[in-house]
């Protein structure tokens, strides 16, 4: 190519020069520049292509040889990579789960929800979902921004016969634009119209099997279902189950109107009823309606000097599944909080296992570094040889993903019983191949990184003769990549601990009642107004000590009001909760008095009240008992005082409390005291419930089981916690047990050296531990700050919290470094034991 | 088009190195399309429409005898595959066809 057009340019020139001198040379000039074209200068044929098919193919082929050739080592590298990638795919599924609840309705970025924030004395905030109904109302008929709104009920339970059939079961009053404005998807009937009549309901798929049977389609429409032996309601629709991608949850629904106007006092602005939706154009809109909202309850309950100081607030819906909880009355988080512990667990998880494969890399490069010389020496760039690493690398974490894949199938039905979600990995979906492509591009290029560019940077001559030491920054960097595995370790399993012993503390803390042998029987029907009987029945029974009625759950109480009035009192409004009982509570309970004295048989006690501590704080009396106290129009005396118990959860403070023997018309729920057999209590129990109580099912709960499944959340956390610590832990054992097997190999001439001097097998090992064992209480050192940090944040959440104390940290520590150096030793005492001659005999 | 894909300067260069027959090597080929075209011709120009055409299967060349003219390097001589050929014909055919289609009145520039 070059020697005929330089013929074609000097015979043009000699020709030219025949003529002029001058101008042949200028034109031999020319020619000359103007050969200076793309085509010309280089070619881009096949040969020099940016992707090379032909060296691809040899690397992957030489990848494969020197994966089956170590076949340990590759399983050590795969088998970290796998177990990473795999938990961090689950987590990520749960997390992307998570995000997702509440965002399927269409118009999920238009619905927002009302709030309110209940001021109270003591400067404190409760917020809640309960809205007063004319708060809606005003919002309907003044408030141009809003679109429509929606009014729907907490869970109502309620018994539903068709002929003899009859079940309980849980669902809500809407108002009819309910089904319009969220998209639960309908399956028989029309959104639009479903709960226009006030006699209508619209049960879900699953309610209709039951009801029923599998000709539900033909059957359900029409069909009237008698609710609570009282009234009918006709099915006009069938609906979806909302599952758990949402947090509103029901088996029914029926028209609000009904209960509206069966129930006078939702229409009272000082009674928080119905969550209120409503739809709005923008977010502007919506900043505007909250600002305009904001304190209507105020403006309308200026006359009732009773009324609390209440303010309303708007969210948006879609935010109150993760950001759910309030502090003062703004968002402080929720579920998001546990959304990020988990991102982060799942990014270090996948960091550790890419750094696992870096250190067995790099740490097994002297046995390539031959291949990379003879490279080298056949003209290959260094970019050609990282080119090369990171296809490995690449290739690697493209079988990991593969086997992850396969690993996530298998354990996913497992992981959704954990975390009670119905979790899948959909190959329909885009999102799941962008997912698994980027993972597989992340953690090849991840972990490549440091192996591709460092191996090429070898010696020619020295990585021929096989004798290439590694560079101290090389190995310096090794050794952070070990402390800095360690460290995530380590903090992972303080994270694990200190969850486990605030749980732990939550379910043993004394809670100021005895919630052992407590049996909770719910009194349906008309069974709650001839409690007394049922009480007498009950303590026939000889395992029963004692029972008695109240109107809820002592440990998992919310009923209030802020209407309460005492000797002294200020200007300043509590909120003041009241729990109904019969005299028997307190000793029933196993709760302590202070002071005065508990309700007694035959004293009367119908206007007197129990206060506890902190209401007792709060009404501010040095001396309570006798003082006068009133509350919903029945004016009576204190006489006694109870100490404290835990009515919420433990992330709230105590509330105050008034317990009232003032006899209710009908009690939900009694409380009986067994001991002895528990079993043979029970079916005397049922026996007679179902003898006084024959429509209804019995159903009963035990205190501590219920209290015990309140913090399920917190468990489920707990265990997952659990397992993806271990899991990083024993990706970080892989890793050690190569680097140990490394080292052991590369000072195999060393030991041998030193046994035939004398050197005892212990001697040895402890030589061979002890690098690493350094390494891991260097880890440990630089977890302990970051764990404290952030289980300090996270057990601030609670209002009764257990210490932080040393003992979690050196718990951790010692698990790590034990399990870190029983790793090594294990393949240290091997190099340990072995004949001096066996590797001596090759010098 | 498709496979006999061809410019316009290819076309002419492939037209030179027929007429040239067996005396076709680059300053033979860049003197005639000069002469016969009046236009000027760059080596480098010429060399990539070579090369271009080359590569596509139209011509194939070989080295000739090294002649003291040129410094001692041998020619190129180049020479029209039987597929540069067919590749031609079209040309023509296509142009022969656009030019068949033209309806008379399209060149009677006489009201125009």
């Amino acid at each position: 190519m070059v020697e005929d057009v330089e013929g074609d340019i000097s015979e043009l020139f000699s020709k030219r020069s025949k003529q002029n001198k001058l101008k042949a040379k200028l034109f031999f000039t020319l020619d000359v520049l103007l050969l200076f074209r793309p085509g010309m200068i280089r070619n881009f044929s096949p040969i020099n292509k940016l992707i090379n098919y032909a060296m691809i193919r040899n690397y992957l082929k030489i990848t494969l040889r020197n994966a089956l050739r170590y076949k340990g080592f590759t399983l050590l590298n795969l088998l970290g990579l796998i177990v990473g990638i795999a938990s961090s795919m689950l987590i990520l599924l749960w997390i992307n789960d998570e995000v997702k609840v509440d965002k399927f309705h269409e118009n999920s970025d238009r619905i927002y929800q009302l709030f309110r924030n209940v001021h109270q004395g003591n400067g404190m905030i409760s917020t809640n979902r309960a809205i007063p109904k004319p708060a809606a109302d005003l919002m309907v008929s003044e408030y141009p921004e809003v679109n429509e709104l929606a009014l729907l009920s907490w869970e109502i339970e309620v018994l539903m016969e068709i002929g003899d059939d009859a079940n309980k079961e849980e669902g809500r009053v809407a108002s009819q634009e309910f089904l319009n404005m969220f998209s639960f998807p309908m399956v028989l009937g029309d959104r639009s119209t479903a709960l226009t009549d006030i006699t209508s309901i619209v049960i879900t798929k699953t309610l209709a099997e039951k009801l029923f049977g599998s000709e539900w389609r033909d059957k359900a429409i029409g069909t009237a279902i008698r609710i609570d032996n009282q009234y009918d309601l006709v099915v006009t629709g069938v609906i979806e189950e909302p599952g758990s991608n949402s947090s509103i949850r029901f088996q029914w629904l029926a028209s609000a109107e009904a209960f509206i106007s069966q129930n006078e006092w939702v229409n009272n602005w000082g009674n928080g009823s119905f969550g209120v939706y409503f739809t709005v154009d923008s977010e502007e809109d919506a900043r505007v309606v909250g600002e305009r909202i904001e304190n209507v309850i105020l403006d309308n309950t200026k006359d009732n000097n009773l009324a609390g100081h209440e303010t309303l607030i708007v969210h948006k819906f879609s935010d109150y599944y993760l950001y759910g909880n309030f502090d003062n009355g703004v968002i402080s988080g929720g579920r998001i909080d546990y959304v990020r512990i988990m991102t982060v667990v799942a990014i270090l998880i996948l960091i550790v296992a890419c750094v696992n494969f870096m250190n067995l890399s790099t740490a097994r490069s002297g046995r390539r570094s031959k291949e990379i010389g003879l490279r080298k020496v056949m003209g290959a760039y260094k970019e050609s040889i990282s080119g090369q690493f990171f296809l490995e690398a690449l290739f690697y974490a493209f079988v990991s993903v593969l086997f992850s894949v396969l690993i996530v199938l298998i354990v996913l039905p497992y992981f959704n019983i954990l975390v009670g979600k119905t979790l899948l990995l959909d190959f329909t979906q885009l999102q799941t191949w962008y997912f698994l492509v980027g993972v597989m591009l992340s953690v090849g290029l991840l972990s490549g990184s440091y192996p591709a560019l460092l191996l090429p940077t070898f010696n020619i001559i020295l990585s021929l003769k096989g004798t290439i030491k590694q560079s101290p920054t090389s190995t310096f960097f090794r050794k952070g990549l070990v402390v800095f595995q360690f460290a995530i370790s380590t903090l992972l399993i303080i994270g694990t601990a200190v969850i486990y012993k605030q749980l732990d503390y939550v379910l043993n803390k004394d809670l100021g009642l005895d919630k052992e042998n407590l049996v909770m029987i719910r009194m349906d029907g008309d069974l709650g107004q001839r409690s007394e009987t049922f009480k007498n029945e009950l303590l026939n029974i000889p395992e029963i000590i004692s029972v008695t009625a109240s109107s809820g759950n002592p440990i998992n109480y919310g009923r209030s009001t802020s209407s309460a009035s005492w000797e002294g009192k200020g200007d300043q409004e509590h909120e003041v909760n009241v729990l109904l009982t019969d005299t028997d509570f307190i000793e029933a309970m196993g709760m302590e008095i202070l002071a005065g004295r508990a309700f007694q048989e035959g004293f009367a006690d119908s206007t007197n009240f129990i206060i506890n501590e902190v209401a007792a704080d709060i009404m501010g009396f040095d001396e309570p008992i006798g003082k006068d106290l009133s509350f919903w129009g029945i004016d009576g005396k204190i006489i006694g005082v109870v100490k404290n118990f835990h009515m919420r959860d433990m992330y709230e403070p105590i509330a105050p409390l008034i317990i009232t023997s003032f006899a209710m018309r009908s009690y939900p729920l009694a409380l009986v005291r067994v001991n002895g057999n528990m079993n043979s209590a029970l079916l005397e129990i049922e026996r007679i419930t179902k003898e006084m109580n024959p429509v209804f099912d019995f159903e009963y709960e035990f205190m501590d089981q219920a209290y015990a499944e309140s913090y399920e959340n917190e468990r489920t956390v707990s265990i997952q916690a659990n397992i993806f610590s271990g899991i990083a832990i024993l990706i970080s054992c892989l890793g050690l047990l190569g680097l140990s097997t490394y080292t052991a190999e590369q000072r195999s001439r060393e030991i041998g050296v030193r046994k035939v001097h004398g050197a005892s097998v212990n001697q040895i090992l402890i030589l061979l531990t002890k690098d690493y064992s350094s390494l891991m209480l260097l880890a440990f050192i630089v977890a302990i700050p970051f764990g404290y940090y952030f289980m300090q944040q996270w057990l601030n959440d609670f209002e009764f919290r257990t210490t932080l104390d040393p003992s979690v940290f050196i718990i951790a520590g010692i698990l790590t470094f034990v399990v870190g150096v029983l790793t090594v030793s294990a393949k240290s005492y091997q190099a340990a034991t072995v004949n001096p001659t066996d590797s001596l005999k090759d010098e | 088009m498709g496979k006999y894909s061809i410019g316009e300067f290819e076309e002419v260069v492939l037209l030179t190195v027929a007429i040239l027959y067996e005396n076709a090597y680059g300053i033979s080929i860049k003197e005639e399309i000069e002469k016969r075209l009046k236009r000027k011709v760059s080596v480098g120009a010429m060399r990539t429409a070579l090369n271009r055409l080359e590569k596509k299967g139209f011509l194939i060349s070989e080295f000739g005898e090294a002649t003291a003219v040129r410094g001692g390097k041998r020619k190129r001589f180049f020479k029209v595959t039987p597929y540069g050929k067919d590749a031609l014909e079209r040309v023509m055919e296509t142009r022969k066809q656009l030019w068949d289609a033209i309806p008379s009145i399209a060149f009677d520039f006489k009201f125009a």
